[in-house]
């Protein structure tokens, strides 16, 4: 039996190598039993022979098992077990080869003189007649007889996850008075099993809080309280859960979900961490998708494929991960290797864990330790995904391409309009104020010179060296002179060269941005020099850091520009010293050169300054969404079996297939590119794939109670844990997709469930049996997570701002780039969003709510952990954001004049925590809001166990 | 909250502490208790963590030789060739072309063989050759062991920082001090476990992912905090010490009726025991970034009273607060020293202008760190502190083409540890002649890492924290504890 599909079942007495308080994953695997091998009638006389137990095994013993059996199998090889002491561990081939000493890895190995390679490592070498017993053994056919082993090789196939479901009766229960669903029948049995019982029902206001919590992510409203308490209708519950899978609120609650699982971010990572500006669309898309219900078959689909079947910006999902941009990458072709490999490695783990709950990626450099993933079977799998590239894509639908012509026209119009607003701005050194200078653009109009060469000296900038993107002459009639292209030569103090990136000729190539500009080499200051194929009439410069609006750094502010005329004479023509003062936190845009014209009466000048507005929105508008990062597909990379996962020791190429345990699809190896995603999606997103609807059901299932019925939600390997409830989970799926893969109708079953209806309340004698409450005989309440903190205080306050989808808004000083973001902390309508439509910056946590374990999109995160601070107490007592959403809360209740102290508590009780203060509290505040006013008991119930806990 | 509002906050608490007290103690006992029939892997999650308490002393696996660590991470990659790993070879082949070398390294064309850009000389009794770049610190040699054969899995800043700082080069794993907290918490229940010091010119390039908790429990990510920036919101915004006070007591209040009425649920005293931290956090803080009653001798001593010289004085300052921290009993404390890439000018990212660079961040760098040792074994704190001196890779033994620096390097390369556990004026582990590649006795930093674990009483195979299927290690499942320099 091929060992990528078996693991080690220990019969033996072998100790428990893990201490009870960190228990390794090991200790699952290695099952301790009862029997014991006894190792007889071994010999079959051949008394001249060695004899593997006799004479063999000792040998094993004393040099091998330290490292190759019961506790650890370095390189994945063991030898106290048959099959896999034969057929070699993750590096070399059969290690025992029968008859063939000479062949036989094993004995290469302990007779080697290589330092590195002998074995043992470490530790007296064999000595001549072991090394001769072994040799013996194997030439006389390496008898090794089954039976012997203290451990037996285990059919890593055989686990619940990867059995086909079976079709679930609902069970016989005792107590039918909480019937409501056919969950409760199941929960009831095993609750009834373990002499237990479900909960009462919760109040209807505990219910409607937690429901609306739950599902939006936001605490109901007084008015939502009001309406349900008063309607007894029969359905009132059920209109209000219709209500709420109705609302746009909902796909941004559960959008959040997944983008937690596939690790969502709108950054690249790693240390440059650069903006990914075209991600958002992929987080729009989710949102959406979950609010249309979308089935989920076919939500895997699109995400897998989705090019092919008009969702574009779906398989967005395929490239979520960190990675290294071309610049980051070594320029070495090993460093290239390595990195490509690592990103299509994040392409199978984001698949396999996410919607298989399979940690396939475990089988990169060695088939998988306890699942049937062998290492072929991964690269297999990646095989499907070879040809995907990190990179953005143009969207192809109608609405993109109208918008596109619409900007490309907006542009062309925009540069002329700039033209003219040049050419009405001061001339330098006429005593009038000129526009501060910007890091995007600015204009230095001369009085006209002629010339031959032009200087452009920078004197300090606002941090290290300085960098152009382009410099820019202009004659009489706007024409550009001194563009390399019509024979203009530059030369300069000195370059920090870059390839590709920083070069001195980029400063004249008429290309703009970062990544075609000049850098000098000196920290503050550095020159450059045009000389123009014959003198010019020059009328003014026009430069910039980067005209593509990303850096702001390395800014020249303080520079002087020179003309030398036909007699060799230089002429000072302008500087900076009579523009406004430079501010370092204006934005980096050109708009500034407005500013200080704005004043003036020309008509002309107004017109064009409305007509720059104008375009400007334009561009904003219509550039948007044009572009997703969902991937750029191309000729499928050659995949081959990746020795270690080391990309320099490949070995035999391999066609895309899944993983043989769970079933047989393989396609050819010149397969096309697309025909390969949709095949794998077609091959997930079916009902006979065993794992694909327990994992989502799942999924959802813990979103709704804090915990799966599997409690690893992206693991149902042989690793994770057995779900509680196995009937419950299997006739879940098949109701799942019996209702067309329909997640809304599932969350509705859930909700107006018995299980989910009932209190929370604490119970000593049932806590006692069941302190999780995995069994369910209370509905386990949960600490809010920090989008629900944030989203909450928001709407409480009144300040929630519920504009839908597009570029995310700033929780830092910038979009991304180095270390060191600053948080915005003060508040504005942008801010006020909901944090789904944060601009997520990778690894770095929102200064206020980020401490409420919200994941950094790293790795993915399958379930928010809860952990508590004291960090988060201190960002929710004293953080500006929160006090200025405090003070807006208290400010909307004191507006309520008509309204006495004890009713305004009241309707702050309401707001926050869904219910009046008891008159025990109306007695115990008043004292203190006569006091202190009423925004201290704002913040206090802001940062009360009773607001943050979901009831 | 104000000062006023703490005391307040402290008082209350200490009359209301015997029912808090007896309510966790009941609570606990009936957490432990779980239906359901738990596999080793699941419990596998380590140390068992009270939620009202995540910093909790607990003990390690064997006994602990250190029960405190310092890190000095110096963000760029420092040249071992310029400080710790003498080449003499290289003096004489400087300038020549490098036959069988790479033609083309990280950033592009390789040049020829550089000398060593310092001079070096025999130091201490153990006559370890150390160059003229950090005169302080070479004259602590016979304290320290150097271990001159590291290895890193990148050659780039970024999952370098990754490999170095969390065992994993890819983005989301957790830290070493978040691990060391997990497994330990803290002797200290006045401060964070785990402090994270940057750079006062900013913080090193792979930000905070080299303090992160990964997946671990948010509780055991580091908390910045520098003689610049003290800990974030630790006092309120713009209200006054009256709404201060008044919050604190109304919240009491609305959380201990909460409580009563739910006296089961261990999350409800936990978040209250969080703010009862968070109050002894606003009173610790402030006298620990209080200099002004350093004596002037132990200024001086670190720099920290420079004016010339105002970024050294920052760092010095950081180092003084990295020792105040361990005085309290914090566990892990990162002093950073370099910040973001900036074409060396900020960290020691000697790409270009080597020399030029390593002269300015030797001033910063050199008195201060080597005045911590000092001042640590001065008074008795190197008995149980472990300092780490470590950068996440080296450089080469040529230049660039054209460049007066050195490329990326991450074959072989020098990191150190002393105090704690450690055996002074010992160099395990060697470059080749050139000080390009780890020859003898290699160890991936996997091995640094696992040897701080140790150090700290930790077995690094049985650390472990099960998520996505995975019983993560911060060693992976690679790691040789380097005994050659324990003592």
């Amino acid at each position: 039996m091929h060992n990528s599909i078996s693991a080690i079942r220990n019969i033996g007495n072998i100790a428990k190598a893990i201490a009870p308080d960190f228990r390794g994953c090991m200790a699952w695997l290695v099952l301790l039993t009862s029997t014991f091998c006894v190792a007889a009638e071994t010999s079959e006389g051949r008394l001249n022979e060695p004899d593997f137990v006799r004479d063999v095994r000792p040998i094993f013993e004393a040099h091998c098992y330290g490292c190759h059996g019961p506790q650890k199998q370095k390189s994945g090889y063991r030898l106290d077990a048959k099959s896999i002491a034969f057929s070699g561990g993750d590096v070399y081939g059969e290690a025992i080869v029968a008859n063939k000493p000479t062949e036989s890895v094993l004995i290469q190995l302990v007779t080697s003189t290589e330092m590195g390679e002998r074995m043992p490592p470490e530790g007296p070498r064999l000595t001549p007649e072991e090394i001769a017993t072994l040799k013996k053994w194997i030439e006389a056919g390496a008898v090794w007889p089954d039976g012997v082993d203290n451990v037996e090789i285990e059919d890593k196939r055989d686990h619940w996850s990867l059995k086909e479901r079976h079709s679930i009766e609902l069970p016989d229960v005792l107590n039918h008075s909480s019937l409501r669903d056919g969950i409760d029948y199941f929960v009831n049995q095993k609750l009834e099993q373990a002499g237990l019982s479900m909960s009462e029902d919760a109040s209807r206001s505990t219910w409607l809080r937690r429901v609306t919590l739950d599902l939006l992510g936001l605490p109901p409203a007084p008015q939502d309280y009001q309406t349900f308490l008063a309607d007894h209708s029969p359905d009132a519950y059920e209109r209000v859960v219709d209500r709420l899978l109705g609302s746009p609120r909902y796909g941004e609650r559960w959008g959040q979900h997944w983008l937690d699982v596939v690790r969502y971010a709108d950054t690249h990572g790693f240390e440059v961490n650069t903006e990914r500006p075209n991600a958002w669309p992929y987080r729009d898309y989710v949102i959406s998708a979950i609010n249309q219900d979308t089935p989920y078959d076919h939500f895997v689909r699109e995400q897998i494929a989705g090019d092919q079947i008009n969702a574009d910006a779906a398989t967005g999902f395929l490239i979520t991960a960190s990675v290294l941009l071309p610049g980051q990458i070594g320029a070495d072709e090993p460093s290239k290797r390595l990195a490509r490999q690592d990103s299509l490695d994040e392409i199978v783990v984001n698949i396999g864990q996410t919607f298989l709950g399979l940690s396939v990626g475990c089988a990169r450099c060695h088939d998988h330790k306890f699942d049937a993933i062998s290492q072929k079977d991964y690269y297999s799998m990646q095989a499907f995904v070879a040809g995907v590239e990190y990179e953005d894509r143009e969207l192809q639908t109608n609405e993109a391409k109208e918008a596109r012509r619409r900007a490309e026209e907006a542009k062309k119009q925009l540069a002329s309009v700039r033209r003219e607003l040049d050419l009405l701005g001061p001339i330098a050194f006429q005593g009038k104020m000129r526009a501060s200078l910007n890091a995007e653009r600015n204009t230095d109009r001369i009085v006209p010179h002629r010339g031959k060469k032009l200087r452009f000296r920078i004197l300090k900038t606002n941090n290290l060296e300085p960098c152009i993107d382009e410099l820019e002459v202009l004659n009489a009639h706007g024409v550009n002179i001194a563009l390399a292209s019509t024979g203009t030569k530059v030369r300069s103090s000195g370059d920090n060269i870059a390839p590709d990136r920083h070069e001195l000729r980029f400063i004249n190539d008429g290309q703009y941005g970062n990544s075609r500009s000049w850098m000098s080499n000196e920290m503050g200051k550095g020159w450059v020099e045009l000389e123009f194929p014959q003198t010019e009439d020059i009328h003014y410069i026009v430069w910039g850091r980067d005209r593509e609006r990303v850096y702001k750094d390395r800014l020249a502010i303080e520079y002087r520009i020179e003309i030398e005329d036909e007699n060799g004479q230089w002429h000072f023509v302008s500087d900076e010293s009579d523009r406004a003062e430079f501010n370092p936190d204006a934005s980096a845009n050109a708009g500034a050169l407005l500013q200080y014209a704005a004043d003036s009466n020309d008509e002309r000048w107004r017109n064009l300054k409305a007509q720059w507005e104008e375009l400007e929105a334009i561009i904003a508008q219509d550039t948007q969404g044009q572009l997703a990062f969902a991937g750029k597909f191309r000729q499928p990379d050659v995949i081959r079996l990746l020795s270690r996962g080391d990309p320099e020791q490949p070995k035999e190429p391999v066609s895309p297939a899944v993983i043989e345990a769970l079933g047989t699809l393989t396609l050819a190896s010149d397969s096309s590119e697309s025909q390969r995603r949709v095949a794998l999606a077609n091959w997930i997103a079916t009902a006979e794939n065993p794992l694909t609807a327990r994992v989502m059901v799942n999924r959802i299932w813990q979103y709704h109670f804090g915990m799966g019925l599997v409690e690893t939600s992206n693991d149902f390997g042989r690793n994770g844990s057995h779900p509680t409830h196995p009937e419950l989970l299997d006739w879940l799926a098949t109701e799942f997709i019996q209702s067309n893969w329909s997640i809304k109708a599932l969350h509705r079953r859930i909700v107006l469930s018995s299980t989910y209806r009932q209190s929370s309340q604490w119970n000593e004698k049932a806590a006692a049996k069941d302190a999780d409450s995995r069994l369910l005989w209370r509905y386990p309440p949960r600490r809010m997570d920090a989008e629900m903190v944030r989203d909450s205080l928001l709407a409480i306050s009144g300040r929630l701002h519920f504009q839908v989808g597009g570029r995310g808004f700033d929780l830092f000083d910038k979009r991304g780039g180095l270390s060191g973001f600053e948080p915005i902390e003060t508040s504005s309508a942008a801010n006020c969003r909901r944090m789904i439509y944060a601009h997520k910056i990778r690894r770095e946590r929102e200064a206020v709510f980020g401490v409420f374990d919200c994941p950094d999109a790293g790795q993915s995160t399958p379930r928010r952990r809860e952990s508590t601070t004291p960090l988060q107490a201190l960002n929710l007592l004293n953080s500006r954001f929160v006090i200025e959403h405090a003070t807006a809360l208290a400010e909307k209740v004191e507006a309520r004049s008509e309204l006495t102290t004890a009713e305004k508590v009241n309707q702050l009780y309401w707001i926050v925590l869904g219910r009046e203060a008891n008159d025990e509290e109306q007695r115990e505040l008043v004292p203190w809001i006569q006091q202190a006013g009423i925004m201290p008991l704002c913040r206090a119930l802001i940062n009360s166990n009773e607001f943050l806990l979901i009831p | 909250m104000s000062l006023r509002s703490i005391d307040n906050l402290l008082n209350w608490n200490s009359k209301r502490r015997g029912f808090l007290m007896d309510a966790a103690t009941a609570l606990s006992t009936i957490a432990l208790t779980s239906i359901l029939q738990r596999d080793g892997l699941l419990a596998a999650d380590g140390p068992e963590i009270d939620a009202a308490n995540p910093y909790r002393p607990r003990p390690g696996h064997h006994a602990a030789k250190a029960k405190n660590v310092i890190v000095l991470f110096c963000a760029g990659a420092v040249s071992q060739i310029e400080t710790w790993d003498y080449k003499p070879v290289l003096l004489k082949r400087d300038g020549e072309n490098l036959a069988d070398g790479p033609k083309v390294t990280f950033q592009g064309p390789a040049g020829n063989l550089a000398k060593p850009q310092y001079k070096f000389r025999p130091r201490g009794e153990c006559g370890k050759m150390v160059s003229d770049m950090l005169p302080h610190l070479a004259e602590l040699t016979d304290d320290i062991a150097f271990v001159h054969s590291l290895t890193s899995k990148s050659n780039t800043h970024g999952p370098a920082e990754n490999f170095l700082s969390t065992g994993s080069v890819l983005d989301g794993f957790p830290s070493l001090g978040a691990w060391l907290t997990y497994a330990l918490g803290s002797e200290c229940q006045d401060l964070p476990a785990y402090i994270a010091i940057p750079d006062p010119r900013g913080v090193p390039q792979n930000g905070s992912n080299n303090w992160g908790p990964g997946f671990l429990p948010a509780a055991f990510q580091g908390t910045v905090m520098s003689a610049k920036e003290p800990v974030r919101h630790l006092k309120s915004y713009g209200v006054t010490a009256e709404n201060d006070v008044a919050t604190t007591e109304i919240l009491q209040r609305l959380n201990q009726r909460h409580l009563s009425q739910n006296p089961g649920d261990s999350k409800l005293s936990a978040r209250i025991a969080s703010y009862e931290l968070a109050a002894r956090m606003q009173l610790t803080v402030p006298g620990i970034m209080d200099l002004s009653r350093e004596p002037q001798h132990v200024l001086k001593m670190y720099g920290a009273d420079d004016s010339n010289n105002t970024i050294k004085a920052g760092f010095a300052k950081n180092c003084i607060i990295a020792r105040r921290l361990i005085e309290q009993g914090v566990r892990f404390v990162q002093v950073f020293n370099g910040a973001y890439a900036s074409g060396g000018e900020l960290n020691w990212d000697g790409h270009n202008k080597l020399k030029e660079q390593y002269d300015r961040h030797a001033q910063i760098f050199d008195q201060p760190a080597a005045a911590l040792i000092r001042d640590l074994r001065q008074r008795g704190m190197l008995e149980d502190t472990l300092v780490v001196w470590c950068t996440e890779f080296g450089r080469m033994p040529m230049f660039q083409a054209g460049a007066a620096g050195r490329d990326h390097n991450p074959e072989g390369f020098t990191c150190w540890m002393t105090g704690a556990g450690i055996r002074g004026g010992v160099s395990h582990g060697a470059t080749d002649d050139l000080g390009w590649k780890a020859i003898e006795n290699v160890h991936p930093l996997y091995d640094f890492n696992a040897t701080i674990l140790h150090l700290l009483g930790i077995d690094h195979e049985r650390l472990t924290f099960q998520h996505n299927g995975i019983a993560r290690r911060l060693t992976n499942v690679e790691g040789n504890v380097i005994r050659e320099i324990l003592s």
